[in-house]
């Protein structure tokens, strides 16, 4: 490969970080003396640039204008295909989605750290979308992770915010380190660091050893339980627009990397992980379900319902077929499309609050926002996993595909019946407190100690908004395409 | 296509009601009560078109062909009759909420998604298709109950919904067995959600035995089957009028409709095997409902527990697996919306409204005080009741004669001892709603008469009285569309 072709296959990243660069320095300058609400909008609009500018270089790639399709650089540092693209240009335009909200919190007066940050943590996760090499996947996952703590404490007028930075940087160091050392054990066993290379793992001690590793590095990137203690606190206290992205972006990133590394794994050694993938599952939705049923915080609750829904995503992984991937991509594209509306809705609503998104805070939002609540209504019920909405969809190509991996089964504990089965029956226990939470919006009057006064919302964030209320309804009654990129 | 109207207006009338302002609530009734007659108009004209036997008016097109999944839509006699029973009551639903005010744009909002969700259950031929509808049919009625219900609103409706997604997550499961595990004649794996191509197929015997009680027993909760029946009752009572009826007439013959549909029209060989079970908890809801029902002193529990006694004849009828018991089970299904919608839309509208309690002993000689309205409720006490000119005569006649002689004798007599409880509780409800005099001393509004039905109500409750009389009369204008269907089915069971 030569540079030309490096300059192309890495353009969108490189236009990142000029706008990364510009941001900063603009801000550092021109801006020191300039209001805050001056400053916070010269430097999202710098970063929407150049996060527009990568995205359209994306679009070109997956279009094929630019011949980097099917490159992929020394020992799979890089590897671009059509759905590794899409999934960079998914990231990316998510990130997007996320400046609008950040820009209307103004809760740090390190403006360009704040949108810098950001933007380093959308570089990493493209990054780590599309390495299919065990250090360079890492070193992204790591660039993802730093930016995301740092964002966790932007907001130093709240000793919460610091603690659950403080919470969130110690278990995280702990898991990049179980993570890194189940590399270095994968890497130790097979002599290889490109995934690409990898196949037929079979199931001696140490890469069983390497996987459970993995899982508890990726597990806490993911908060599936019993690696989970850190979301609540961090969601609840992060800056909103940041839980929204820590909720929907580097989960994606997780998951995608969870996938490129069981890709390699043979049927013996898949047997040998089931157990511990299969715990986990229940274990997450366990946890993530019974422990939202009693929050009273709405952004906490939706940290436990992120603890389910990785839950039912490790149901899709236990198949371990092309089906069982896609569908794992595709629950987790369209949950966080979903838990960023969420977050997005809240962080709109909650700026003028003040304090904490209490549930009951949101009471009446059907008469002061109804737009709003719409929107919310959407995003809700698709995590919930109602039809026609995506979130609906993503279920059940999920159960679909773990039954899928053995569907004849002559007793209760053969193939995933049981494992759907009871995925099914937590899913109807979250019904109890995303209905209470749409309640809330929608049923209770509005004088009922309604915190929420009229907002106004701003066309950016409206069109975020819209544009991820539509991407959930879309994918549910359309997801053929998006499927079909997926599967191969 | 024609069918397939009643959707989508249903979907669009959503819509437009929701967009509407909410001050506007006297053009948007004006609004719903066309969108929901354009409906039951679009299903007389299908039940005229129907030749007959096979399904009818059918849309194919690819949805998610990589799973399996299609658009497929259509229908046949055993479909007809609901689609029918769902556009009476929805017009109905309309009229006798004539005088809402409070959030009406939102009301009928949810009020179409559901009506929508309900025409779209009926009229898939899809499992997949049917499931999403089926859901979608579930959430407007959290709504519906929360925000305009009465007593224990908040209490009645998370049961409801939490029992109704119960029953789905069973179905779920059973229907993705059936998907991977049916087969066409030749043995070859089928991997299609396509209910035609599904019936043409076949699910292995020993699977059909585990996925027959999932997927009927999961249909069959949103039917009031006992003991999952609980969210039937309390839900009725707190849901406002339009949702009761609804509720009453429509919702739970989803899940009965599920259950012949799917369950026992795709696992005959798991039906046969645990019909004479289904015949046993049937009959546990007639005779439980009706007693229950006889001890209830607010009127409108006493309707509630009556759907739960009377949708036992449908599964009894389904039970039976003949052609004359399972005609039955279909034209309860009708001959129930109709009269069950009217008996709620009497106790929750037309009574309360004027007497503004529903607690039996509070009443005092209705008969002498709102006369008209009496007899009108006493006619439809009879008609709930079994009186022969009415539907509900011929079609637990048809249930009863299906029973004798395949399923045991005790069945039967079960069943009958049913009927008895049904009369009794029938009379002395009336008794005690209309003729008796009020057991508290105080005198209060004794004397004072209530006024007389409005107009909306009046042609409300012709339409539902006249409908369960003409097919009292005429039973062959359904039953002669419902039977060829139900033969179609039943040629494909084994011996």
């Amino acid at each position: 490969m030569d540079y030309q072709q490096l300059l192309l296959a890495l353009l969108p990243d490189l236009l990142v970080v000029v706008a990364l660069f510009a941001a900063l320095g603009v801000d550092y300058s021109r801006m020191r003396g300039s209001r805050l609400a001056k400053r916070y909008q010269v430097a999202c609009q710098i970063s929407a640039a150049g996060l527009i500018a990568g995205l359209a270089v994306l679009v070109l790639q997956i279009a094929e204008t630019m011949s980097v399709m099917e490159t992929s650089t020394a020992d799979g540092q890089l590897v671009l295909t059509r759905s590794t693209l899409t999934l960079k240009a998914l990231l990316y335009a998510m990130g997007l989605g996320v400046l609008p909200l950040a820009k209307r919190d103004q809760i740090t007066p390190q403006v360009s750290e704040y949108f810098a940050l950001l933007l380093l943590a959308t570089l990493g996760m493209g990054f780590v979308v599309t390495s299919r090499n065990l250090l360079g996947a890492f070193v992204a996952l790591e660039l993802v992770s730093l930016s995301l703590y740092a964002m966790t404490v932007l907001n130093q007028a709240r000793r919460a915010s610091a603690e659950a930075a403080l919470k969130y940087l110690t278990f995280g160091a702990v898991a990049s380190g179980f993570l890194l050392f189940g590399l270095s054990y994968l890497y130790g066993a097979t002599g290889q660091l490109d995934l690409t290379q990898m196949t037929g793992l079979t199931d001696e001690p140490m890469l069983v050893l390497a996987y459970l590793l993995i899982f508890v590095g990726l597990g806490f990137k993911l908060a599936l339980a019993p690696f989970h203690l850190w979301a609540p606190d961090v969601y609840q206290n992060a800056p909103t627009p940041v839980a929204g992205w820590i909720g929907s972006g580097s989960k994606i990133a997780a998951a995608a990397l969870l996938i490129a590394l069981l890709k390699p794994v043979s049927s013996t050694l898949k047997d040998a992980l089931i157990p511990a993938l299969a715990a986990l599952a229940v274990l997450s939705m366990v946890v993530g379900n019974l422990g939202a049923l009693r929050q009273t915080n709405l952004k906490r609750l939706l940290a436990y319902s992120a603890i389910a829904n990785a839950g039912y995503l490790l149901v899709g992984v236990v198949a371990f077929s092309a089906a069982g991937n896609a569908s794992v991509i595709f629950y987790i594209l369209v949950y966080s499309l979903a838990s960023l509306g969420a977050f997005g809705v809240v962080a709109v609503l909650t700026d003028t609050l003040g304090r904490d998104a209490e549930i009951s805070d949101f009471n009446g939002c059907w008469k002061t926002t109804p737009g709003l609540a719409v929107a919310f209504l959407v995003f809700v019920l698709s995590l919930a996993g109602i039809p026609p909405l995506a979130g609906f969809l993503g279920k059940f190509y999920l159960f679909f595909a773990a039954i899928e991996a053995a569907p004849e089964a002559a007793s209760w504990n053969d193939g995933f019946y049981w494992l759907v089965a009871f995925a099914l029956i937590m899913s109807v226990v979250s019904l109890y407190y995303y209905l209470r939470v749409l309640k809330a919006f929608l049923v209770a009057p509005a004088d009922d100690g309604a915190a929420i006064a009229p907002v106004k919302t701003g066309w950016a964030a409206g069109v975020t908004l819209c544009v991820l209320a539509l991407a959930v309804v879309a994918l549910g009654l359309w997801p053929e395409p998006l499927l079909d990129l997926l599967r191969n | 296509m024609t069918a397939l109207l009643t959707i989508i207006l249903s979907f669009i009338g959503a819509l437009v009601c929701g967009l509407m302002p909410s001050s506007a609530h006297r053009r948007i009734r004006w609004v719903a009560l066309a969108v929901a007659a354009a409906g039951l108009v679009v299903s007389m004209v299908c039940c005229v078109n129907y030749p007959g036997g096979k399904f009818a008016d059918l849309v194919e097109t690819d949805w998610i062909p990589s799973l399996g999944i299609g658009f497929i839509t259509g229908y046949d006699g055993i479909s007809l009759p609901l689609l029918l029973v769902t556009g009476l009551v929805a017009v109905c639903g309309v009229l006798f909420s004539w005088t809402l005010e409070s959030r009406a744009n939102q009301f009928y909002a949810f009020y179409f998604a559901l009506i929508g969700g309900v025409y779209g259950v009926f009229l898939s031929l899809d499992l997949f298709l049917l499931f999403v509808f089926y859901e979608i049919a579930v959430v407007p009625k959290y709504f519906l109950i929360t925000i305009w219900g009465g007593a224990r609103r908040q209490f009645a409706a998370m049961k409801l919904v939490l029992y109704s997604f119960g029953g789905s997550a069973l179905v779920l499961l059973g229907m993705l067995a059936v998907f991977f595990l049916a087969h066409d004649p030749s043995g070859e794996a089928l991997k299609t959600f396509n209910l035609l191509e599904l019936q043409q197929g076949q699910v292995p015997a020993a699977a059909q035995q585990w996925i027959f009680p999932l997927i009927f027993v999961g249909f069959a909760i949103m039917a009031g089957m006992w003991p999952f029946h609980t969210w039937a009752p309390t839900g009725h009572v707190a849901a406002p009028t339009a949702a009761s009826m609804l509720l009453a007439g429509v919702v739970m013959k989803l899940g009965a409709y599920g259950c012949l549909r799917v369950a026992v029209g795709l696992l005959p060989a798991g039906a046969q095997d645990w019909a004479p079970w289904v015949a046993v908890v049937a009959v546990i809801n007639i005779v439980y409902g009706a007693l229950v029902a006889l001890k209830q002193d607010d009127f409108k529990y006493v309707i509630g527990y009556s759907s739960v006694s009377h949708m036992g004849f449908v599964l009894l009828g389904i039970a039976t697996l003949n052609l004359t018991g399972m005609t039955g089970a279909v034209l309860q299904m009708f001959s129930h919306g109709v009269i069950g919608a009217l008996l709620f839309a009497l106790v929750g509208t037309v009574i309360y409204s004027r007497t503004k309690t529903r607690m039996l002993d509070e009443l005092h000689r209705l008969i002498d005080r709102m006369p008209g309205i009496a007899w009108v409720f006493i006619v439809a006490g009879l008609a709930s009741m079994g009186l022969p000119g009415f539907s509900g005569f011929v079609s637990e006649l048809y249930v009863l004669i299906g029973a004798w002689g395949t399923l045991s004798g005790w069945i039967v007599a079960g069943a009958g001892l049913g009927i008895l409880a049904t009369f009794g509780y029938t009379l002395v409800k009336i008794h005690e709603a209309f003729f008796r005099e009020r057991k508290t001393s105080d005198p209060g509004d004794a004397e004072i008469s209530y006024p007389a039905m409005t107009m909306p109500e009046k042609i409300g409750v012709a339409i539902l009285l006249g409908s369960a009389l003409l097919i009292g009369l005429c039973p062959w204008l359904l039953t002669d569309k419902i039977s060829p269907s139900l033969e179609l089915m039943l040629d494909r069971f084994p011996n």
